[in-house]
């Protein structure tokens, strides 16, 4: 049964601005998968608001839907789409507003979250749940008002691989039950069991395939050197008031110029390791590690040591490109020309005098990398720098670490899945495990 | 025994009826108004009061599990600020107003740091709802749903400028000319990061049908049917 109807559409954010969409042709029909893929910024994210009809500006063509048709939205980050604080009171929040009375909210809600497959208490507090966890509670939250279609905005990245398989389950329930599903995703193959329509979007247009990009830099392999950057005896980390997080069972070195990955689920402690590192991680109880010789303390390792958080473009506040980039080098005393040096290298020139706030997504997490390695950093911390990226950015980021670990740069790398990296070193948190495999353990001392 | 003690207010109003359990809210939200306009407007011999009553407060607040570290570090900053402003200003005379000053501050967040504690936001938003538009009162709600996510976003922001180089750190910010820089890269980008927010969290409301219907319902924890 045909439920939604994009014919002809195009659309752009602007009359002087380029075309988002030119001719955007796709039909939905009830039990189907879509799962539709393309570069960074190429407007994915725009053809679900479009398809949810949360799309507020006019676009030409026609949008055909059937009567009474109801569409979920699932966005990116499930932290920035809570509402209330209990998951009850979360998932009721559609019913709340199309006036359900209240004893045929439980019921609904309860169905709702039976089936993401979430089976816990209503009034249990939203912060309890891991990631994967919220990412099926804003599931719930949209089935509750019985969707016939439910559109989902790049679930992998957010989710480790057990939040996907969870998440692949509940796709396949739902269209068992005759529910179309529509995802934007940068990794269609992760989807190929449940998909069974792959499309890509690319310079406006919607054509059948999974996009790929024709770039593939290559991490060159650097052998470890002496002196040894970060160090720690075995440890156990821990919040303040609570149980242990996790802890390394064997002592940790690393080494100059090593690529290091550091690999756990959501809730691991993987960006609390890290934080840890660069000595701004607070109500931990004193760990022993040592970065340059020393106990690490916010602010005291000056250029020599860089943090990239998660959603870095945070961090952007200067007028330009090239002025971001230049700050670091201003407080550190460093050649303002090495800014402009590193925006050539990466062939992000053109960039240098917009404003950071108006590029696309994977150009700011470009920008804020480059505002770090532009200083050239002993030590680059980076906290999940992959996610949202499409490959051509990934490049880009890759020669970015290729050229600082020329220079002597280590560098650890947090994310969900193991990647296929030359990593001299891989750190893997496990059931509260930190568990070390050394790539080149020849090569290597270890403590 | 203990555990009934540090329930949170909430689930105490969920033990009466909903009629009740809003007029308790609406309470607890007038005290705190009044407590809040008391601590700027009382005069100087009233403040010993006030702070009693505050004082109790903070330690039902801190029973409800409440972390009162964020205001305290606040308002360290804010009196060395402060006193630093007076010393430049008026010398060392007048330093014990500025106390005052701050402490009159403290006063005043201590009841709205109480009231986020131990009433939940869409408490305050179907109180509010009552006397102002529901779109209001959602924003409202949301508002106060969203500050500890900010305040996180804040202490992220602001330990990555000081990874940079920023001249933010506690010490360099005794030197006012270093304020600009904390309010240019940690309060701005904040601000932008408040801005993409409320467009994300209005999206997310749109696409649950918020607005949809003039007079919304409003869930209730099982608990409040038993």
């Amino acid at each position: 049964m045909r439920l939604l109807e994009l014919d002809g559409v195009n659309f752009n954010y602007g009359s002087l601005e380029p075309w988002i969409f030119r001719d955007l042709t796709l039909c939905i029909e009830s039990g189907s998968c879509h799962c539709i893929s393309g570069p960074t910024g190429s407007g994915k994210s725009t053809l679900l608001r479009l398809l949810s009809g949360l799309q507020s500006r006019p676009f030409e063509g026609g949008v055909y839907r059937r009567r009474g048709l109801l569409c979920g939205l699932v966005m990116q980050d499930p932290q920035v789409q809570l509402l209330r604080q209990t998951v009850g009171a979360e998932v009721a929040f559609a019913l709340e507003n199309t006036a359900v009375t209240r004893d045929d909210m439980i019921p609904r809600v309860q169905k709702a979250l039976r089936r993401v497959g979430l089976f816990v208490a209503l009034d249990s507090p939203i912060g309890n749940l891991s990631l994967g966890q919220k990412y099926r509670l804003m599931i719930a939250a949209q089935l509750v008002s019985e969707p016939a279609v439910l559109l989902l905005d790049e679930p992998w990245a957010q989710l480790d691989n057990s939040g996907v398989d969870e998440l692949l389950a509940v796709i396949r329930a739902l269209r068992a039950e005759g529910m179309a599903v529509v995802m934007s995703e940068h990794n269609p193959d992760a989807f190929k069991g449940v998909a069974d329509h792959f499309w890509q979007l690319q310079s406006g247009r919607l054509l059948p395939g999974q996009f790929d990009c024709d770039h593939h830099v290559m991490l060159t392999d650097f052998s470890p050197e002496m002196p040894t950057v970060f160090t720690t005896d075995p440890f156990e980390f821990r919040y303040q008031g609570s149980n242990t997080l996790f802890s390394s069972p064997q002592p940790l070195a690393v080494q100059r110029r090593e690529l290091v990955t550091l690999i756990g689920d959501n809730g691991s402690g993987k960006s609390s390791l890290l934080k840890a590192i660069a000595g701004i991680q607070s109500n931990v109880y004193p760990l022993p590690m040592k970065v340059f010789g020393q106990r690490p303390k916010a602010g005291v390792f000056g250029q020599q040591l860089g943090l990239l958080m998660q959603r870095p473009n945070r961090q952007l506040f200067e007028a330009t490109v090239e002025e971001e980039l230049s700050f670091s080098l201003r407080r550190f005393g460093l050649p303002i020309d090495m800014a402009s040096e590193l925006l050539e290298q990466l062939g992000l020139a053109a960039l240098a005098q917009r404003s950071p706030h108006t590029l696309s997504y994977g150009q700011q997490h470009l920008v804020a990398l480059a505002s770090l390695a532009c200083y050239r950093p002993s030590l680059l911390l980076l906290d999940d720098p992959l996610a949202g990226l499409d490959s051509a950015h990934l490049d880009k980021l890759w020669m970015m670490i290729n050229s600082l670990r020329k220079d002597g740069c280590s560098v650890i790398i947090s994310c969900h899945r193991s990647l296929p990296l030359a990593a001299t070193q891989e750190w893997q948190l496990v059931k509260g495990e930190l568990l070390v495999n050394n790539m080149c353990r020849e090569n290597r001392r270890v403590g | 025994m203990w555990a009934k003690r540090r329930q949170p207010l909430q689930s105490k109003i969920s033990s009466v009826n909903d009629a009740s359990g809003l007029w308790l809210a609406a309470s607890a939200m007038l005290m705190v108004t009044l407590l809040s306009s008391a601590a700027f407007l009382a005069p100087q011999s009233a403040l010993l009061y006030l702070a009693l009553t505050n004082v109790l407060l903070l330690v039902h607040g801190l029973l409800c599990r409440g972390n009162i570290g964020g205001i305290l570090r606040y308002i360290v900053l804010q009196l060395g600020f402060t006193l630093l402003l007076y010393v430049v200003i008026h010398g060392g005379q007048q330093l014990h107003q500025g106390a005052w000053a701050v402490a009159r501050l403290l006063l005043a967040l201590l009841p709205g740091w109480w009231l986020t504690v131990v009433i939940k936001p869409q408490w305050i938003g179907e109180v509010l709802a009552k006397i102002m538009p529901v779109k209001w009162a959602f924003v409202v709600a949301a508002s106060i749903n969203l500050l500890p996510y900010m305040t996180s976003e804040l202490r992220d922001i602001y330990q990555l400028q000081l990874l940079r180089g920023a001249r933010i750190a506690p010490r360099q910010l005794l030197n006012p000319l270093n304020w600009y820089e904390l309010a240019y890269c940690v309060i701005f980008p904040l601000f932008v990061q408040l801005l993409k927010l409320a467009q994300q969290t209005a999206t997310a409301a749109r696409s649950r049908h918020f607005g949809s219907h003039p007079q919304p319902t409003h869930w209730r924890d099982p608990r409040s049917h038993q």
